[in-house]
């Protein structure tokens, strides 16, 4: 009976490590020591708060809060990057793109050539909004006609 | 026909308001019985969880197999069959492990401890106890009901992790998705509260299904009879409740 | 020790007493309800109106710590020994010292082994009892009614569905408990012939209340037509072999109304 009992509730605590542990994918950027990031963007498509921050395809931080400002009438998207990486040129571009074609979204950092980093509060000024699908297709539709830039660069 | 209706309600009001009485008066003896009868209590983990592995696995193996054929097939028409996985994952951790797991307790432990509970009540036993000066809510019933309690999640655990497994012999062994993609995605789209989601109903189902069996087996009348009515009723009272309660769960995490 | 009672459905008032010391058998048909007569003396039920006394307390009024108190000091034999099927023998007899005592291992030993042995039984000790015979199983029961030393012994049924060799052993036990540890036996059954070697005294209980009660060597001459029945076992009298039912004839002939 000891022997059953035991051995049911190892395999029951293992299978719980297992679906805690295996199953998700929150844990893959669990960093204390930070730098908090802020980018505007015209338009932030779904982005949700801990959707990932990469670059070069790299997770190297996470969105922690996505507000909108009433005076400039544009999304503020503020993100946290590990410290470890202090050399981020501060003209870098972030862009909100898609994971695959129907994936969720994330932040997108692409290398500048600034020979000063981004660090603690600072802003990322070229930003690139997300696409929206509707956008584009409208767009497409009328010939291109529309005014309606999905794109744009500050 | 109104009257019908109030009836029935009434009725189940009745027996409602008992069950909640008993578990408050479970509760109450739970701390001593978890101090001075905590083998009874492991043998009752014993009874419940350990001899429900191999029907809990088996079909934890098979309903995870099935998932996959299913979404495997409906994503191949769009090019997605990576995405396997988080149908998979969602499916199991979320709803089917901790709904179908509950379900087979009910019909595998949950009966059982009606009979065996409804049985010891038409043999005198619980009386002779209670001329014993032993009360049996603290002898009988809180064991087996701890018992549920803490071998539901455990099980609930189980079946979802082996269901996983089976989803994957599908969808990566027999179909040929990347083995990398499958976990990737679901890990993606996955996060600790949907895991969460599924611990909490898992343990809000093993209370219900418990209390049901317990408070079912206590109350039966006790004869042949009436213990064989008290255990079919175990089974549609719990799966009941067990729907009921994860559409509230469900809705509550959304 | 003094119990009254009075009821409606099953008894009106009922009047008994039962002396200590002795062995008191308490007898009727089926359906007058002894077994509720001893869930009230136990107070597993509680009576409408009047009072039951035990040892000169009126019972009713007790909260659950005396009730418990009082079943510690009573022993109970159930009519099919109701013994716990997950323990053994020994731990079945064990059960209430483990749960009320807190002796040591050794010591429950000797008492379990002590009280087994005085039901002749202590070769059974380490059986489950889904392997004794229904006699073995009562005296096990027995046994473990005994093993608190109680003052108050009582007995549901216990000749039921015994052949005459266990009864006649659960008969002495009777006897001999009653005479060795100086307790009180209430004895519940309908047999006619086994009371009367046991009992001291008996009371016959019928329509809700004592329709006899004496020594069994004055009852056989009682005179009341309802006794004689159940004494000599005739199969119609007061208590009727026929079951309330319309006029036979009318009813074979008559137009059929159901």
């Amino acid at each position: 009976m000891e022997l059953g009992t035991g051995l049911f509730a190892l395999l029951g605590i293992g299978a719980l490590f297992f679906l805690t542990t295996q199953t998700t994918g929150s844990d893959d950027f669990n960093v204390d020591d930070t730098f908090e990031v802020t980018a505007r963007f015209e338009n932030v498509g779904s982005l949700k708060p801990r959707a990932p921050v990469s670059m070069s395809g790299v997770t190297i931080g996470r969105v922690t809060d996505i507000r909108f400002d009433s005076q400039s009438l544009e999304a503020v998207v503020t993100f946290v990057i590990d410290s470890r990486y202090d050399e981020i040129p501060d003209d870098s571009d972030a862009s909100i793109l898609t994971a695959g074609l129907l994936g969720s979204q994330y932040v997108g950092l692409t290398a500048g050539g600034s020979p000063l980093s981004l660090e603690d509060g600072s802003e990322i000024l070229f930003t690139q909004s997300a696409i929206v699908l509707e956008n584009i297709i409208g767009k497409f539709l009328i010939g291109g006609t529309s005014g309606d830039e999905t794109e744009s660069e500050e | 026909m109104f009257r019908d209706i109030w009836m029935t309600f009434e009725r189940f009001l009745h027996s409602f308001g008992g069950m909640c009485l008993f578990l408050l008066r479970m509760l109450q003896f739970t701390p001593g019985v978890v101090l001075r009868r905590f083998r009874l209590v492991v043998y009752q983990v014993y009874n419940a969880g350990a001899l429900s592995l191999v029907v809990i696995m088996i079909s934890g193996l098979f309903v995870g197999a099935v998932l996959a054929l299913l979404a495997h097939s409906s994503l191949e028409q769009f090019n997605a069959e990576d995405t396997t996985g988080i149908f998979a994952g969602l499916g199991l951790v979320k709803g089917i492990g901790p709904v179908l797991t509950a379900l087979l307790f009910a019909g595998r432990a949950g009966t059982a401890l009606t009979s065996e509970i409804g049985l010891m009540k038409a043999t005198d036993q619980l009386s002779a106890m209670e001329m014993m000066a032993v009360d049996p809510v603290r002898y009988v019933a809180v064991p087996r009901f701890l018992g549920g309690v803490v071998a539901m999640p455990l099980l609930s655990a189980i079946f979802t992790a082996v269901g996983l497994l089976g989803a994957h012999l599908v969808a990566v062994e027999q179909y040929g998705v990347d083995v990398g993609a499958y976990w990737q995605q679901m890990q993606n789209v996955m996060d600790w509260e949907d895991v969460s989601e599924g611990i909490t109903k898992s343990v809000v189902f093993g209370v219900v299904a418990s209390l049901v069996a317990v408070w079912e087996g206590y109350n039966s009348t006790p004869t042949a009879e009436g213990v064989g009515r008290a255990t079919t009723r175990t089974v549609v009272v719990t799966s009941i409740a067990v729907l009921f309660f994860n559409y509230m769960i469900t809705a509550m995490y959304i | 020790m003094q119990f009254s009672r009075g009821s409606r459905s099953i008894f009106r008032d009922l009047d008994l007493t039962i002396r200590k010391g002795d062995v008191t058998a308490i007898m009727g048909p089926s359906g007058t309800g002894k077994t509720t007569l001893l869930q009230l003396i136990t107070r597993q039920l509680s009576p409408d109106r009047g009072q039951v006394f035990v040892a000169g307390d009126d019972i009713s009024g007790y909260s659950r710590l005396e009730l418990y108190a009082m079943r510690k000091r009573m022993g109970m034999l159930f009519q099919n020994g109701a013994l716990l099927t997950d323990l053994s023998v020994f731990e079945n007899v064990a059960f209430p010292l483990r749960e009320h005592t807190d002796l040591g291992e050794r010591l429950i030993r000797n008492v379990v082994l002590m009280k087994l042995h005085a039901v002749g039984l202590r070769g059974a000790a380490y059986m489950m009892p889904s392997q004794l015979s229904g006699g073995m199983a009562r005296r096990v029961a027995l046994a473990r009614a005994i093993v608190m030393d109680p003052a108050l012994l009582i007995y549901d049924e216990p000749f039921v569905g015994l052949d005459p060799i266990s009864m006649g052993v659960i008969a002495k036990l009777i006897r001999q408990l009653n005479d060795a540890l100086g307790i009180t036996s209430v004895v519940v059954s309908h047999d006619v012939h086994e009371i009367g070697e046991v009992a001291d005294f008996s009371y016959v209980i019928a329509d809700g209340r004592v329709a006899a009660s004496g020594r069994p060597e004055d009852l056989k001459n009682e005179q009341s037509e309802l006794v004689r029945q159940f004494m000599l076992g005739l199969a119609d009298g007061p208590v009727a072999f026929h079951y309330d039912a319309p006029d036979y004839a009318q009813q074979l002939l008559g137009p059929s109304q159901d």
